[in-house]
């Protein structure tokens, strides 16, 4: 019984030193001007990182030279990584409990990210069931049409009990890429299309939203489904595929989904059945964008593509004394080079939303959320926008109305602008 | 801070405590986090919650819990019958897929509402929590014998290597499960979310009843213990530990191999299909990318750490690294970089601090932190000074719960 005796002391004995330290701890000072915290939360490990340490280093620059104050309100920034070593990427279990901390931390107001989807999905509802919510979360790389939109069966509503809306993103959707080729393909003349996807998430998503602009617009869609043709990653040859394709004789073959997934036999053997890129066109989304290996590909010649949104590059060239060309170059002055990919700028336009919402509102965070979806919402104008353009946010939804889309052309193996497209 | 706690109070006994003194240690701890957490906490300072937030968050006790639960299944594999699983991922994956069946509006094309505190205007299959974990764990038993059946023959190195398969056999499945001929059996990479709440007493848990969700993991946690401590003092863990030390002699001496290693299995894989369904109410949902290679290394590190073989030991070893995986290290990390003005990116060293800790423990504690007696009594053979502790007490001490 001794033994037992010195287990439940010790147990007892730390919970006194645990009752002590909520004794001792120093109760915060209410400060003069009301401080509210921003949380940041993206994948910092793994492949993403680069990307994501940008978007942060962005998100403080940008924060820093408008001297950290909004309206009444000084605002300071607090990052949350959701990812785990274990994982190596994003993992469920950190969204879920990143989500837990973000309704519990009093002072925090709002959430820039997820970077993911998937991890929105987990944390979305969390934060939209919030007592003293929904809280906001506005996301600059969510690109998953269900999240705000019809898309499968029960979404966007499961992801809001409440039935309010508190979830937005900057970034433009897959289905809008998908609309805007099929629409395209149809400017160019094109009147029938064969569609494939890779049978990711990604690729069915964008294939699916061009199958269905296709059908709308009157183009003969000779792939059956929803999605179109599947193809296999991991075969080493399509040409079983294409001859199969052959007969119907398409105007155009659209590949919904990502070059890494053996997009360079899948055109060669697009090119070696069907005939060249003049005979039978070819689209595909930016998943085939950024890859030198296909732009030199003779096969690719002639190829179309989209890209979502708008480079770095093709900002600085629509507007070169805008504010998205002067933040990217007090960037690259403060920290060195560039900010990795184009996601960085989209945090910081995130940010602007979440700013313009809080000058908006009462300071709490249902004054917030409802600041983005209610009345005439949030509206950054074009000369304060960081993407260069002015920026709403739909109050019904949640999506941005900047729907850019840049198409391009395979010309001497080099991505060229063709021109920039707007979602109808 | 329990982490500690419960170390140290294992550390200062000089004789191993009794099982029994280690359940109520278990059980009193739990119930002190549980008043600390819900009881204490939301009336102290924000300060000092913020605190709670950054080193020890609900959810991540939560989320340490299920870990535990895993790696309890996994010790009863790899520390009491000696079969090195390199694949226990794969059963953790089919309880999270079960709970995402049967507890969602997944299959759309099913109406089927039993037990559960869901809406009933949502179609899909929703069926009680309670239910699930049983048929979960049910699931998880009939996989774990499948997995079992064939590597009846082999040992050590290619029985690692066979189960290796199986762990990436199942996530692969799951990842691809999209459309198998037509049917749509994992909804692919994009996961299924979200899963219906945990209904208990008619009452339905909403996202920040976290006090409820520990109660029942914990409650999950001791029945593993239970099971585990129970089966091993009796005819099959005894078995199991003969197969571990000799296989030969064991078969020799009677034992029925192949009933003893699948049963070792099946038990093991139930673990694991609890922790699934756990896992899937916990994160409220379940996604195809998250069952990777790691989370089986992890769990084995979790086992060999703790003590292979002790219950406790197994215990202590997955909420320390469980803990360090989800908040320790990335809050020390931050805590070292504010205060020293550093920019190290720490998480991203989690492995290697893995590694280290591994190499150290093996050259210096091999036995782990709380060892098993009798495994420890074989590690430390050749040590001069020893004998203070015969095997037979471990036994008498099993028996005593």
């Amino acid at each position: 019984m001794t033994k037992l005796t010195r287990v439940v002391s010790v147990v007892a004995a730390a919970s006194m030193v645990a009752t002590a330290f909520v004794a001792a701890a120093v109760p915060s000072q209410a400060a003069a001007t009301k401080t509210l915290v921003i949380a940041t939360d993206v994948p910092l490990q793994g492949s993403s990182f680069d990307s994501n340490d940008s978007t942060n280093k962005a998100i403080a620059l940008y924060l820093k030279s408008i001297g950290g104050k909004v309206g009444k309100y000084s605002i300071t920034l607090k990052y949350y990584d959701d990812a785990t070593a274990t994982a190596g990427a994003w993992d469920a279990g950190q969204c879920a409990q990143n989500a837990q901390a973000h309704v519990a931390n009093k002072a925090e107001i709002a959430v820039i990210g997820t970077y993911n989807s998937g991890c929105a999905k987990i944390e979305v509802p969390i934060l939209n069931q919030d007592p003293k919510g929904p809280m906001l979360m506005v996301s600059q790389a969510n690109t998953n049409p269900g999240l705000t939109k019809s898309w499968n069966p029960g979404e966007p509503d499961v992801y809001y009990p409440t039935g309010v809306r508190n979830y937005a993103r900057v970034c433009t959707t897959d289905d809008n890429q998908g609309s805007a080729a099929a629409q395209f393909a149809k400017s160019i003349g094109v009147k029938s299309v064969y569609v494939l996807n890779d049978t990711q998430t990604y690729g069915q998503g964008v294939a699916q939203a061009f199958t269905t602009e296709a059908k709308k617009d009157g183009l003969n869609v000779l792939s059956s489904g929803p999605a179109g043709q599947g193809w296999d990653a991991t075969q080493s040859d399509y040409t079983a595929l294409f001859q199969k394709i052959a007969p119907l004789n398409p105007d155009m073959v659209y590949f919904g989904g990502i070059y890494d997934n053996n997009g360079g036999q899948l055109l060669k053997d697009k090119v070696a059945v069907l005939g060249d890129n003049t005979k039978v066109k070819l689209m595909a989304p930016d998943g085939f964008t950024g890859y030198p290996q296909f732009n030199s590909d003779p096969n690719a010649a002639g190829a179309y593509l989209t890209f979502a949104g708008l480079s770095n590059e093709l900002l600085v060239a629509n507007n070169p004394t805008g504010a998205g060309a002067k933040f990217l170059a007090s960037y690259k002055k403060t920290y060195g080079k560039a900010p990795v990919g184009s996601y960085p700028i989209y945090g910081v336009a995130a940010l602007q939303v979440i700013l313009a919402a809080i000058a908006k509102s009462d300071g709490t965070r249902k004054g917030v959320t409802e600041a983005v979806f209610s009345g005439t919402g949030v509206t950054i104008p074009a000369a304060q926008s960081v993407l260069g353009k002015a920026l709403h946010i739909s109050t019904l939804t949640g999506d941005t109305t900047a729907k850019d889309i840049t198409v391009e052309q395979i010309v001497g193996g080099q991505e060229t602008t063709l021109k920039a497209w707007t979602v109808k | 801070m329990s982490i500690i706690t419960r170390k140290k109070s294992g550390k200062k006994q000089r004789a191993p405590l009794s099982q029994r003194t280690w359940s109520i240690g278990f059980l009193s701890l739990a119930v002190v986090i549980y008043i600390f957490y819900t009881y204490i906490v939301p009336h102290t300072s924000d300060g000092f919650q913020s605190q709670i937030q950054t080193w020890f968050p609900p959810s991540a006790l939560n989320e340490a819990l299920v870990w535990v639960i895993a790696a309890l299944g996994l010790n009863i594999v790899v520390g009491y019958a000696g079969l090195l699983d390199l694949g226990f991922v794969a059963f953790w994956a089919i309880g999270g897929y079960t709970a995402g069946w049967l507890m969602s509006g997944f299959f759309n094309q099913w109406n089927i509402h039993f037990g559960s505190e869901s809406a009933k205007v949502i179609p899909g299959i929703h069926l009680s929590f309670w239910l699930v974990l049983i048929l979960g764990a049910l699931l998880c038993a009939f996989f774990g014998i499948v997995i079992g059946a064939p590597t009846l023959r082999l040992k050590s190195d290619y029985l690692a290597i066979v189960t290796l398969g199986f762990g990436e056999i199942i996530p692969q499945i799951f990842v691809n499960g999209e459309n198998i001929h037509g049917f749509n059996l994992s909804n692919g990479t994009k996961g299924i979310s979200p899963v219906d709440s945990i209904g208990i007493f008619g009452k339905r848990l909403g996202p920040f009843d976290l006090n409820y969700k520990y109660m029942i993991f914990v409650f999950m946690a001791a029945l593993m213990v239970f099971i585990s401590l129970r089966l091993r003092s009796g005819r099959l863990g005894r078995a199991w530990l003969a197969i571990r030390e000799d296989e030969l002699a064991a078969s020799m001496m009677g034992v029925p191999l192949m009933k003893t290693k699948l049963a070792a299995y099946a038990v093991g894989a139930i673990s694991g299909g609890l922790a699934g369904v756990a896992y899937a109410t916990h994160v409220n949902g379940i996604f195809a990318e998250r069952f990777q290679f790691s989370i089986s290394i992890i769990l084995l590190a979790m086992v060999v750490l703790g003590g292979m073989g002790n219950v406790w030991g197994v215990m202590v070893g997955a909420l320390l690294i469980a803990w360090v995986n989800s908040t320790g290290l990335p809050a020390l990390g931050n805590e070292i970089n504010s205060t020293f003005k550093t920019n190290i990116n720490f998480p991203s060293y989690t492995f290697l601090i893995f590694g280290a800790l591994l190499i150290l423990m093996m050259l210096f504690r091999r036995e782990g932190l709380l060892p098993e007696s009798r495994l420890k009594l074989m590690l430390h053979e050749s040590d001069a000074e020893e004998g203070n502790e015969a095997p037979h007490d471990q036994i008498s001490e099993e028996g005593a719960m």
